[in-house]
Parts: C-alpha cells; sequence; structure tokens
C-alpha cells in the first residue's frame, strides 16, 4: 500500500486529520495498536481502548465523517514520542479539545492516549 | 452542565426539531415512533434513562418527526409521504454535521430508518430496529381496528386514553398515565394525531428490504401488544445482514419495560462491546408496602390513619436499617442491605397496620439496584407487582428471598409461581410467616415434649404440683424458698411448653410412671 510508506510524523498527521482524511490516519497505525480515550465517559480508571487497525480505522472512519473543522496545533516530536493538541468545531459550534500523546515503534504509532474535553 | 438545546434544522419548508447530546465518537439517530415531544422525554426516567444510555457510547441525535412535537405542523389535508419524512432525517443529519450515522428506529421509526438506510447506504453506519414492521395492516392492525383506535385518539386525545394500546403494564400507574395524557396533547393535536395514524397505516417498505446493506439489529419484544413479533421475524428474512433478539415483555414503547436490556443489545451491536456492567449498581432487599382500607372508614378517617401509617412506615423502615425510597401511587418502597431485615420491618408494619386499623399486603424481592436515585429498575418493579398481587396482611417474597434469608428465623411457605411479563422465566414465590424465636412451630408441635429433659427437682415440683400443692406448700416439702419454687415451676411450663399448672399437673398424671415423671 503506497500510504504505508508515508512517514508518521506531526506534519503527516496534521494534514491527514485537518483534512479528515480516515483512510491515510488509518493508516499510520501498526497492525497491533491500541488507542485509549479518556473523555467524560470514559474516566482514567476505565478508559475506552480501540485495538487493532480494523477497530482504529472504523473510529476514525466515523470521525472523519463529521462535516467539522478540525485544527492540530502544537506538535511535539521526541525521538520516538510524539503529542499534539486538536481544536475542533462541529457546525452547530459545539467545540472538542483533544491532547494527544502517541508512541512509535518502527516508524508506526503503536500506542495513542487521546484526553478530550467537550463543550457541555 | 448546560441545558439540552433544541434547534431547527430546515427540511424545504419545514423546520425540523433536533437536540444532539453525548460525545461518542460515532452519530446515532433516533428516530422515534408515531409521536414525540424533545422536551418531554427527558422528564420520563424509562425515556431519559434510555436516551443516557445511548448518548453514553454515542454522540445522540434526536430529533421530532415533521407534524409532531417541537417541529413545525404539517397541513393534514396534505399528508406528506414516508419519503419526505425520511428525508428530514437527512436535513437533521446535515444540521449536525453527521455524514455517516447509525440509525435507531423504533416503532413507525423503523420504516423510515429501512427507507433511510435502502436509500442512503453510505451514509448508514448501521441499523437498529426496535419493535419495528414493514407493513402496518398486516403486522400492526388491520383496517377496521385502525379505524376504533382512530376514533379513540378523535374523542379522548390527551386524556391518555391511548396508552391501553401501547402499554398496557402501565396503565395501574398514575404518574405514567399523567405522563401519558401529556405526551399525547404535546407531541400532536388530536387532528394532527389521526392523520398521522391514518398516514402510517399507509406504510409498505416491503420491497425496499433487500436493498439494506448496513448491518442491522431487530430488537421485539415477544408479547409487544402494539406490533405483532412476526413483524420482525419478516424482517430479519428479508433484510440480507440482520440478525433478531427477541427479548421478554409486552409494552410496546421503546422507553417503557427493560429500558436497559434494550440498551445493552443496542450498545453492543454498535460498539462491538458489552455494556460494562455499571458500577454505580448494588445488591439490596426491597420491600414495597400498600394499605388499603377494608372497613369503609371514611374519607376523613382513611386519610388520617393512613398519614399516620406513613409516619409509622418511615420510622420503622429508619429502625430497621432500611431507607425510605418513596412512594410509587400507593405503593411505598423502602430498601434494605439484606432481605432478613426487609421481612422483619415487613412484620412489623403489619402489626403496625392491624394496631393502626387498616389492611396491609407487602413484597420483598431482592436484586441489583441503582445505588442512587429510587430503585425503578427491574428489581423495583418486579417488588410492587409482589406488593400488587399479595393479599390482605400477605408478605409475599420471591423464593430467592427465603434462601437468602436461611437463619433469620422467620420461615416460609411455598406460595406457586407467578409470570412477569419481564422475566424469561415464571417467578418461585413463598409467603413469610411470622417470626419463630426458637424452634418453628410445627416442629414443636410434632416433637413430644419430653419429660426426661426435666431436672430431678423440677420432676419433684411437678409430681407436687399434680398432688394440688401451693407454691408454699412444695416450699415447705422439699426446704427450699417460695422464689426458688416459683422459678421451678416457671421453668417446667416453659420446657413443657405447657400454659399453667393445671396443665402441668395433667401432664404429669398422664406421664407418671415407673420412674415418675
Amino acid at each position: 500500500m503506497l500510504t504505508k510508506t508515508q512517514a508518521v510524523d506531526g506534519a503527516a498527521i496534521k494534514k491527514a486529520i485537518e483534512g479528515r482524511d480516515g483512510k491515510m490516519l488509518a493508516s499510520f497505525y501498526a497492525d497491533d495498536a491500541m488507542v485509549r480515550v479518556i473523555d467524560r465517559n470514559n474516566p482514567p480508571s476505565k478508559p475506552r481502548e480501540i485495538r487493532g487497525r480494523a477497530a482504529i480505522s472504523t473510529f476514525w472512519d466515523d470521525i472523519c465523517s463529521r462535516a467539522m473543522t478540525h485544527k492540530v496545533d502544537t506538535t511535539i516530536a521526541d525521538g520516538d514520542n510524539l503529542a499534539f493538541t486538536q481544536a475542533c468545531v462541529y457546525p452547530d459550534g459545539t467545540k472538542v479539545f483533544c491532547a494527544a500523546m502517541l508512541e512509535l515503534k518502527d516508524g508506526r504509532i503503536a500506542r495513542q492516549t487521546v484526553v478530550q474535553a467537550w463543550d457541555e | 452542565m448546560r441545558p439540552i438545546e433544541t434547534r431547527y434544522a430546515r427540511s424545504g419548508d419545514v423546520r425540523i426539531a433536533y437536540q444532539v447530546v453525548g460525545q461518542g465518537s460515532f452519530d446515532l439517530v433516533f428516530v422515534p415512533g408515531f409521536i414525540s415531544n424533545l422536551d418531554l422525554h427527558w422528564e420520563d426516567e424509562g425515556y431519559s434513562r434510555l436516551l443516557k444510555r445511548l448518548s453514553a457510547f454515542s454522540r445522540l441525535i434526536l430529533f421530532d418527526k415533521r407534524g409532531t412535537g417541537l417541529s413545525d405542523r404539517v397541513d393534514t389535508n396534505h399528508l406528506p409521504s414516508l419519503e419526505t419524512r425520511m428525508d428530514d432525517v437527512r436535513a437533521v443529519m446535515d444540521a449536525t454535521g453527521s455524514g455517516r450515522a447509525a440509525l435507531l428506529g423504533a416503532s413507525e421509526g423503523a420504516p423510515m430508518a429501512m427507507l433511510f438506510a435502502a436509500t442512503y447506504p453510505e451514509r448508514t453506519r448501521a441499523l437498529a430496529l426496535y419493535g419495528g414492521y414493514a407493513n402496518f395492516h398486516r403486522w400492526v392492525m388491520p383496517p377496521e381496528r385502525l379505524d376504533a383506535f382512530i376514533e379513540t385518539a378523535e374523542t379522548a386525545w390527551g386524556t391518555g386514553a391511548t396508552l391501553p394500546n401501547f402499554a398496557p403494564g402501565r396503565v395501574d400507574d398514575p404518574h405514567f398515565t399523567r405522563w401519558w395524557a401529556r405526551f399525547e396533547r404535546l407531541s400532536a393535536s388530536p387532528t394532527a394525531a389521526a392523520a398521522l395514524a391514518r398516514m402510517n397505516a399507509g406504510i409498505d417498505v416491503r420491497g425496499i428490504l433487500p436493498a439494506i446493506s448496513a448491518p442491522t439489529l431487530l430488537i421485539h419484544r415477544r408479547n409487544d401488544v402494539r406490533v405483532d413479533p412476526d413483524a420482525s421475524r419478516f424482517l430479519v428474512k428479508k433484510i440480507p445482514n440482520s440478525r433478531l433478539m427477541e427479548i421478554p415483555g409486552r409494552d410496546h414503547p421503546i422507553w417503557t419495560g427493560d429500558v436497559d436490556r434494550v440498551a445493552d443489545l443496542i450498545e453492543e451491536f454498535l460498539t462491538g462491546e458489552r455494556a460494562v456492567a455499571e458500577a454505580e449498581r448494588v445488591l439490596a432487599a426491597l420491600l414495597a408496602t400498600r394499605i388499603f382500607d377494608t372497613a369503609r372508614l371514611g374519607d376523613r378517617m382513611w386519610g388520617e390513619r393512613n398519614l399516620r401509617f406513613h409516619e409509622t412506615w418511615r420510622l420503622l423502615v429508619g429502625r430497621h436499617g432500611g431507607r425510605s425510597a418513596g412512594t410509587h401511587g400507593e405503593l411505598m418502597v423502602s430498601r434494605f442491605d439484606g432481605p432478613g431485615r426487609a421481612l422483619r420491618c415487613a412484620a412489623a408494619l403489619r402489626n403496625a397496620a392491624q394496631e393502626i386499623g387498616v389492611a396491609s399486603a407487602q413484597g420483598v424481592h431482592v436484586g441489583e439496584i441503582e445505588l442512587r436515585g429510587p430503585p425503578v429498575g427491574l428489581t423495583g418493579r418486579v417488588t410492587m407487582q409482589l406488593a400488587a398481587h399479595a393479599g390482605r396482611g400477605d408478605i409475599l417474597a420471591s423464593r430467592l428471598v427465603a434462601d437468602l434469608a436461611i437463619g433469620s428465623g422467620v420461615h416460609f411457605v411455598d406460595a406457586g409461581r407467578v409470570s412477569f411479563d419481564e422475566l424469561d422465566e415464571p417467578l418461585a414465590l413463598v409467603l413469610a410467616m411470622s417470626e419463630q424465636h426458637l424452634e418453628p412451630a410445627c416442629h414443636a408441635k410434632a416433637k413430644p415434649a419430653e419429660p426426661a429433659t426435666l431436672t430431678t427437682r423440677e420432676s419433684e415440683v411437678v409430681s407436687l404440683i399434680a398432688d394440688g400443692k401451693s407454691n408454699a406448700a412444695i416450699a415447705a416439702e422439699l426446704s427450699l424458698s417460695e422464689h426458688t419454687v416459683k422459678r421451678h415451676v416457671a421453668n417446667i411450663l416453659l420446657k413443657l411448653d405447657l400454659p399453667s399448672r393445671a396443665a402441668a399437673a395433667a401432664f404429669s398424671a398422664r406421664h407418671t410412671g415407673p420412674d415418675g415423671p
């Protein structure tokens, strides 16, 4: 797959998220990757865990199917660790803010933790 | 938390009211049935429970169909087609920025959701259909019954008169019947209700079923009073990627009956994960108490006694380590940490009712309940139904209560089985009998008193009683104090379970043998 050769870095992630490119995003993950989501409904002691590229692919397809804007700021890279923040706005004005920490392994995302807060 | 905002999407010339709740990573559009009102849903315990469950794992999009609730009214002489109404789903999705969503269609909402899924497969993530059907006359009601229903709707709309057609299990719940009457009034005008009923009667989407490609879950209550379960059995045969879950229950609206069971199935289907058991549920024993007038007391006296009993109820529940969990109509519900306490409290309440001069009937059940809020779940409903079943003075409990209360001193007699709509199996019942501090009564009666249990001194005292001697005379003869003789007599009566000296004398006479009594 061509997309597999895309290097995973802050710029690539920013481009894929802001372009709502779910397929590209899914290709950044290792086959056995895990994404943990911590938010109001998934507290730190019981975070939502999305395991494996297929499930992660569905997760990004769902998010990217929403007609909303995403803006990725503050990308920090340190060896195999990457961090960024993401500000999102729904058409009705509802805002969501996320902070994500990523661990890379062999150039793919192996583990990601997302902490998010919604307007409510 | 800010209040849930109601917004309006434009669908052609009509405004469709919608709400968005939840923060899930995918969208779930709830397509309601016959009538709805976005504001009113949150005021019913079952409805708001359902919406909270669904919005805990999705971004839940709710709307009122055109002509109902908070959405624009429609010209009842020019009713919109099912296609037009389906397009309202698309308009609401567009307004909320939802490119692709799972759809939950309930009752009349199901054909709309099916039509959407067949028309916009790329926008349909999955389809969950509850109590749905593809053809109204075949599975909901034939034309002749429809006319009677419409007549009821036209003549008694707004009084809650349609409730028995939808949720017969709730007609005895005064709080819910009042809510249902408001639900009718605030969801549609009488003319609109009749028009909507006629419009729904024209529904036939059988032809589009094979075109549905989204994964589909069908849920139907086995004894649904409104929509024949055969409707979903037909759907599962015709929709390619579908499966059917039949669950117990009779009431049709998705927000009545065992709401959690429905929510569990939908959550598992859409997230691929079984709903995590909520940590806020605890095991508890519930006691439901009702009192009634058997003596035709008259309003004033009944009112006074009713008040007095309520005060006593609070007092006794507290005294037995329980907590008042509120009243539901005429039922007083309390919760306890264990069934023994609930049973002892029930017995105390029965005595209190007798003293006050009212009749009581009570139900005790044990199961998981929500830690917070009133016990309105399945355990609560079963307990309340037990109290409704119980006869005058009865403490009717599930067999489970008896099994858990072993060693509490309470004993039970079998009371058969009873079927409840929401339970898969009939529930085994027992009646709790009076507390026995010693051996259970039947054992004591069956086992004759043994003279040998008396001490030598007590045997001597019994013999002298049999001779007709007074305590003073016995004391003198045995060189004891009169007080000691009194103690011996009391012990003898207790040991032999006899009511009086005369009975002890008769016992001695019966048991006199070679070795004495």
